[in-house]
C-alpha cells in the first residue's frame, strides 16, 4: 500500500510540475465542460422534458460523469491504456515489483487534462445540484461508483488485447462508446440499447443510476449499483491476471 | 501518364486509409454508436414535443444528425493537434524539402483519407435511416447534399490548418484543438440544427464559416433544398484555402528548427 500511495503522489507531482501547463490543460477542459453544459442549456430551450429528464435532472447528471471521469481518467490515467501498453510489450517495468502490476499500472500516470473534469464536477453540483449533505453523500458515493464501473470496464476491454491480439482497437472504440452512452439520459433509450447500457456496455451504472439515486435514495437501487461496482472492478482484475499469462515483453523498459 | 504530386498525395491517402481496417473501423464504429445515441435523443424529444421541433420532425433530424456527424467523423479528430506537433518539434521542415507547397501536399493527402471515411460514414448512415425511418425527406436535398458533404469536408480540413499554423506563434497547439472542435460543436450545427439556437446566436453563426462543415449538408439532407448553400461553402472554401496557405506561408517563414 505504502509503494501505491508513493506512486501515486509522484504522479500527481509530475503532472504539476509544470504549472503553467497544468492549469492551461485544466482550463481547457473546463472550457469544453462548459460547453457541453451550454448544449443541454440550448436543448431544454426548445424541448422542456424529454421522458422525465429536465435540465437540471440532466446537469447533475453531467456533474456525476464528469466526476467519473476525473477520476478514473484523470486520477488513474492508465485505465484506458492497458490495451495500448499490453500490445506494445511495455508492461516490463511493473511487473518487477513487488506489487500487483495493475494497481501499479493505475496509479502511475495522471491525466492532467482530465483533472478540470474533477474540478468541474463537484462545482457544477454545488451549482446546479441543489446540494444537501443528504445529496452531497449520495453524490459522492454514485461517483465512486461510477468510477469503479468505468475503471473495471476500461481495464477489461484493455486486457483483452492480450487474449486476441491487435493494438487495442476494441479498448478505443469501448472507451469512446461507454462515454458517449453515459452522456445522456438513459431513460431516452429503448429496448436493446437499454439493456446494453446495463450489461455489457454498463454507462448507466456510471451516470444515470447514480443521477436517480441522489434524486431519490432507493436501497434496492443503491445495492444494485454497488454489486455493479464490485462485479466490473472484480471483472477488470480477473481479465488483466489472466491475460498476462499471455503477455509477450517488448523488451522495452518504458515508464509505463 | 505522370501525376502531380497533389494527386500522388490524394491517391496515397485513400490507400493508407484502405490499408488501416482496424482503424477505420473504430472511427466507423462509434459513428454508429453516435446515430444510436442521437437517434434516440431525438425521437424523446420530437415525442415530447408533439411530434416537431422547430420545423424539424424526427426523420428530419435523424437524416440531419447522418450528414452532420458523417461529415465531421471523416476528418481526423486531433488534425490540428497533430500539425501543430509537426510544426512545433520541426517535423514540417522535412515536408519543406520537397519542391511543392507543404500545406496543400498535406491537404490532398488528408483529403484522400477523408473522402474514404467519408463514403463509408454515410454509407452505413444510409442503411441506418433507411432502416430507421425511410428515405431522406427530398430526392433534390439528397442531390445537394452528396456535392455538399465533400465540399463541408474540404473546408473542414482547410479550417483546421489555418487554426493549426497559430502553433507557429504559440507554443501549445492543444487549445486552438479543443477551441475549433467546440466551435464546429455549436456554430457549425453539428450538435445542434442552427434554427434550434437562440436567434442571435445562430446569426453570429451563419456569419462564420463553421456551420459550412456540419450545418449545410445536414440541412440539404434534412430535405430542404437550398441550393444557395452551395454556393456559400463554394466561398468559404476559397477563402479557407487562401488563408491557410498565407498563413504557413507566413509561418514558415519564421520556423526555427534545431539539430537534425
Amino acid at each position: 500500500m505504502r509503494i501505491i500511495l508513493s506512486t501515486f503522489k509522484n504522479s500527481l507531482i509530475e503532472a504539476w510540475t509544470n504549472r503553467r501547463s497544468f492549469w492551461l490543460q485544466v482550463s481547457i477542459m473546463l472550457a469544453n465542460d462548459l460547453v457541453w453544459v451550454l448544449f443541454w442549456i440550448l436543448f431544454f430551450e426548445r424541448v422542456s422534458t424529454v421522458r422525465g429528464w429536465d435540465r437540471s435532472r440532466v446537469l447533475l447528471l453531467f456533474a456525476i460523469l464528469t466526476t467519473v471521469a476525473g477520476i478514473s481518467l484523470g486520477l488513474l490515467a492508465n485505465a484506458r491504456k492497458i490495451g495500448q501498453l499490453s500490445a506494445g510489450g511495455e508492461l516490463d517495468a511493473a511487473l518487477a515489483l513487488p506489487i500487483h502490476p495493475l494497481a501499479f499500472l493505475l496509479v502511475r500516470r495522471v491525466d492532467t487534462g482530465l483533472l478540470g473534469d474533477l474540478f468541474f464536477g463537484p462545482i457544477l453540483f454545488v451549482l446546479a445540484g441543489e446540494p444537501t449533505l443528504e445529496r452531497t453523500a449520495i453524490f459522492i458515493f454514485g461517483s465512486l461508483c461510477g468510477a469503479a464501473v468505468l475503471v473495471g470496464f476500461l481495464v477489461a476491454i484493455g486486457a483483452l488485447t492480450l487474449f486476441i491480439g491487435g493494438t487495442g482497437e476494441q479498448a478505443d472504440l469501448g472507451f469512446q462508446t461507454i462515454l458517449i452512452l453515459a452522456s445522456y439520459p438513459v431513460d431516452v433509450f429503448g429496448g436493446a440499447t437499454k439493456l446494453l447500457l446495463f450489461t455489457s456496455v454498463p454507462a448507466a451504472f456510471i451516470s444515470g443510476l447514480p443521477t436517480r439515486l441522489v434524486d431519490d435514495w432507493q436501497w434496492t437501487t443503491a445495492a444494485a449499483l454497488l454489486t455493479a461496482a464490485l462485479v466490473f472492478a472484480s471483472l477488470g482484475v480477473r481479465l488483466f491476471n489472466l491475460g498476462l499469462h499471455r503477455y509477450s515483453s517488448g523488451a522495452r523498459w518504458t515508464r509505463a | 501518364m505522370t501525376r502531380t504530386p497533389y494527386w500522388a498525395a490524394f491517391t496515397d491517402g485513400i490507400r493508407r486509409t484502405m490499408a488501416a481496417p482496424a482503424e477505420l473501423a473504430v472511427r466507423i464504429g462509434f459513428f454508429a454508436v453516435i446515430l444510436v445515441v442521437f437517434s434516440s435523443l431525438w425521437r424523446a424529444a420530437t415525442q415530447a414535443n408533439g411530434g416537431v421541433i422547430q420545423g424539424y420532425g424526427y426523420r428530419e433530424l435523424l437524416w440531419y444528425v447522418i450528414a452532420a456527424e458523417g461529415c465531421v467523423i471523416a476528418t481526423k479528430p486531433r488534425l490540428i493537434e497533430e500539425i501543430g506537433d509537426d510544426i512545433g518539434n520541426g517535423d514540417i521542415a522535412i515536408d519543406m524539402l520537397r519542391p511543392v507547397s507543404v500545406v496543400s501536399f498535406r491537404m490532398a493527402a488528408e483529403m484522400g483519407e477523408a473522402v474514404v471515411r467519408l463514403v463509408c460514414a454515410l454509407s452505413l448512415g444510409a442503411v441506418f435511416g433507411l432502416l430507421s425511418v425511410s428515405a431522406p425527406p427530398s430526392l433534390e436535398g439528397l442531390l445537394a447534399a452528396l456535392p455538399a458533404a465533400l465540399l463541408a469536408v474540404g473546408c473542414n480540413l482547410t479550417m483546421q490548418y489555418s487554426f493549426a499554423a497559430a502553433a507557429f506563434w504559440v507554443e501549445d497547439a492543444k487549445s486552438t484543438w479543443f477551441l475549433y472542435q467546440k466551435l464546429i460543436f455549436l456554430l457549425g450545427g453539428m450538435l445542434l440544427p442552427l434554427e434550434l439556437l437562440p436567434e442571435s446566436l445562430a446569426g453570429i453563426a451563419r456569419l462564420l464559416p463553421f456551420w459550412t462543415t456540419a450545418y449545410v449538408p445536414a440541412r440539404l439532407l434534412s430535405g430542404h433544398a437550398e441550393w444557395q448553400l452551395l454556393i456559400v461553402q463554394l466561398g468559404w472554401l476559397i477563402v479557407l484555402v487562401a488563408a491557410a496557405l498565407a498563413a504557413f506561408r507566413a509561418g514558415e517563414k519564421r520556423l526555427v528548427v534545431t539539430g537534425g
